[in-house]
């Protein structure tokens, strides 16, 4: 048995608790898909029993970098037309931008976890399989608490429209926060579809979705069908949950 | 859980025949690259795979699906059979009519990923992916989810963005002589940083149970898997190895052995100051007083560090090591460094009839993985 203990969505990274510390401290060097990712975690972590042995999932942003790298890749490449790509320069903090496995890196040193840790790539539907890999791995009785969490961009241009997510997740039947009530993830089923069909790649928006889907039920089963487009365009996905 | 498919695409070699001879030899693929010469950036070497045009715009399709063709046709096995658990580097800009043209790896991952079976699964974790890519795989396998899957990884980050990015971190190994292909030297005295390179592996993983149904040739076991997080620092490794010592005990946990019954280590080494200091402490924290006697190589001075691919090729060669007992060297090693203290494999291969090796990788941000491979008896 899995059940959705809290949930936080995050479109602005400006408010964090002041612990710990060391996430406060390094929190500007990230791009704003990994501040979203990791606000949300922290509003979800008061719920979690013992966050340093936890499972963690992290989704990668489905287009990573930022403004500020996007930006210096203009000016590199004028540079590089002119002959002169060598005389451009990056900010160290930058390179940081491009790394995929960043939020779950730096929620691990801010929180000392050394448990099961997971990158999962920002390719379409990705965030389905960190769902079902933490399913997979509290249903096998591997960990008995597992995060998921991810940050999404709307371009690596322009950062408007960002939003992050966190899933908190346990083995122990425990009320959903949002909900008061026991939240069961059942299944996640896949049926291969007759033919491919066009996709958005997110990390965060699917999960938000269905966060938002969850709030609107009453009570008993629901199969929550995946929106063809937040899918890898290949399986018809659909996650069966029950509300206490 | 068995190994019955490798495939390879490096800078020393396009098949896994080729990557294994070149590694043997001792040879480099790391070179002086016109291009970045042209371009005048601050570091000019690097490991290109030459087998691939590099005009091509699906370059990084076609790389991986060359070691993934290579695996596959190895194991007779088809894609729509197996599943996929893959890593597919970094994002990454290219040069386009209106500016930067943004490359997500996540659409090089939906490239490849379409035509297998369940399940697709990107793995990003950065220098450490390909080996985790496979940690995962085995871990589904073994469960009984899926009866064989293909894992690894594959990059294309021989990029001027790149090597200006990893430049300003100092992690890069200048062009400081006459000889290009001596810039990365793991482990040495004389080591200033890695050789950023392209690349692609693949091993296709099925249970014992189902390859010998099928008459699969089987290449070699995988005894465990396990991973850590350093908890440390998001740019270098904490200097007593704790963090990866636990990632390679984990691994060897997770088989049933114990680290005296490892025998050769094919470490992650990529010529940076701290981080061979690192892993050579971490090594011999592993293996106590046993050091002096396990064989250790590092493959970054042949192919280069191909990142996301690092681990997967690397896992390659572990398991022809453990076909053939034959360890390659540490090609540019000449005198260890103070604290690299290692049994090192220097010069030539060692022909140790070495059956049991521990393949491991350290990303950054302190992500750590490594897989078990052991000679089926």
């Amino acid at each position: 048995m899995i059940y959705l203990v809290a949930a936080a969505e995050r479109r602005s990274a400006d408010q964090l608790p002041d612990e710990p510390a060391r996430l406060r401290r390094d929190f500007r060097r990230f791009n704003l898909p990994v501040q979203l990712a990791l606000a949300a975690a922290t509003d979800v972590l008061p719920a979690a029993e013992d966050p340093a042995s936890m499972a963690v999932v992290s989704l990668a942003p489905c287009q990573n970098g930022s403004p500020e790298l996007y930006r210096w890749a203009e000016a590199a490449i004028a540079a590089g037309s002119a002959g002169r790509f060598g005389a451009t320069r990056m900010n160290p903090t930058h390179t940081l931008h491009v790394i995929d496995n960043l939020a779950l890196s730096a929620f691990a040193i801010a929180y000392g976890t050394d448990g099961y840790c997971l990158g999962v790539g920002g390719a379409p539907g990705q965030a389905w399989s960190g769902l079902e890999i933490i399913c997979n791995r509290l249903a096998d009785g591997r960990e008995r608490e597992a995060l998921l969490m991810a940050g999404d961009q709307a371009a690596v241009a322009d950062a408007t429209g960002s939003r992050g997510v966190a899933l908190l997740f346990s083995a122990r039947r425990r009320p959903y926060v949002a909900l008061g009530r026991p939240v069961e993830f059942v299944a996640i089923e896949h049926r291969r579809r007759p033919a491919p069909q066009p996709v958005a790649a997110h990390a965060a928006a699917g999960l938000c979705d269905l966060l938002g889907a969850l709030a609107l039920r009453g009570g008993g089963p629901i199969a929550y069908e995946v929106p063809a487009e937040q899918t890898d365009g290949i399986d018809q996905v659909t996650v069966l949950l029950r509300v206490a | 859980m068995v190994v019955t498919g490798c495939g390879a695409v490096s800078a020393v070699g396009a098949t896994s025949a080729a990557f294994w001879q070149a590694l043997l030899m001792g040879r480099s693929g790391i070179a002086r690259l016109p291009r970045l010469v042209a371009a005048q950036l601050p570091v000019t070497v690097g490991g290109e795979v030459v087998a691939v045009p590099l005009d091509r715009a699906d370059r990084d399709v076609v790389l991986a699906n060359r070691a993934i063709d290579e695996a596959l046709g190895v194991a007779r096995l088809e894609r729509s059979a197996v599943g996929f658990i893959w890593a597919t580097g970094l994002d990454t800009y290219q040069e386009g009519d209106r500016g930067p043209v943004f490359r997500a790896a996540g659409s090089c991952f939906a490239a490849l990923a379409h035509p297998f079976g369940e399940p697709r699964r990107m793995v990003a974790a950065a220098c450490a992916a390909g080996t985790q890519a496979i940690g995962e795989a085995y871990w589904h396998v073994r469960a009984g989810h899926v009866d064989a899957c293909v894992a690894g990884g594959s990059s294309c980050m021989l990029s001027p963005f790149y090597i200006i990015g990893f430049a300003a971190l100092q992690a890069l190994a200048a062009d400081d002589g006459d000889d290009p292909s001596s810039a990365c030297r793991p482990f040495d005295r004389r080591r200033h940083g890695f050789a950023v390179s392209d690349g692609a592996g693949g091993l296709v993983l099925e249970s014992l149970e189902f390859a010998r149904r099928r008459g699969a040739p089987v290449l070699a076991e995988i005894a465990g898997f396990g991973m850590s997080q350093d908890r440390y620092d998001l740019n270098r490794p904490p200097e007593d190895g704790s963090g990866a010592e636990r990632c390679l005990r984990r691994a060897v946990e997770d088989a049933g052995l114990l680290p005296r019954e490892v025998d050769a280590v094919n470490a992650h080494a990529t010529g940076t100051r701290v981080g061979d200091l690192a892993e050579a402490a971490a090594i011999r924290r592993f293996f106590g007083n046993a050091w002096t006697s396990k064989p250790v190589s590092s493959l970054k001075g042949a192919i280069g560090h191909a990142m996301a691919a690092a681990g997967a090729l690397e896992a390659v060669a572990a398991v022809e090591t453990c076909r053939t007992g034959v360890v390659p060297p540490t090609v540019n090693l000449g005198e260890p460094d103070d604290g690299c203290e290692l049994c090192h494999v220097i010069g030539r291969p060692r022909h140790d009839d070495v059956r049991t090796v521990l393949s491991a990788s350290f990303g950054m941000g302190g992500q750590n993985a490594a897989v078990l491979f052991r000679r089926l008896p």
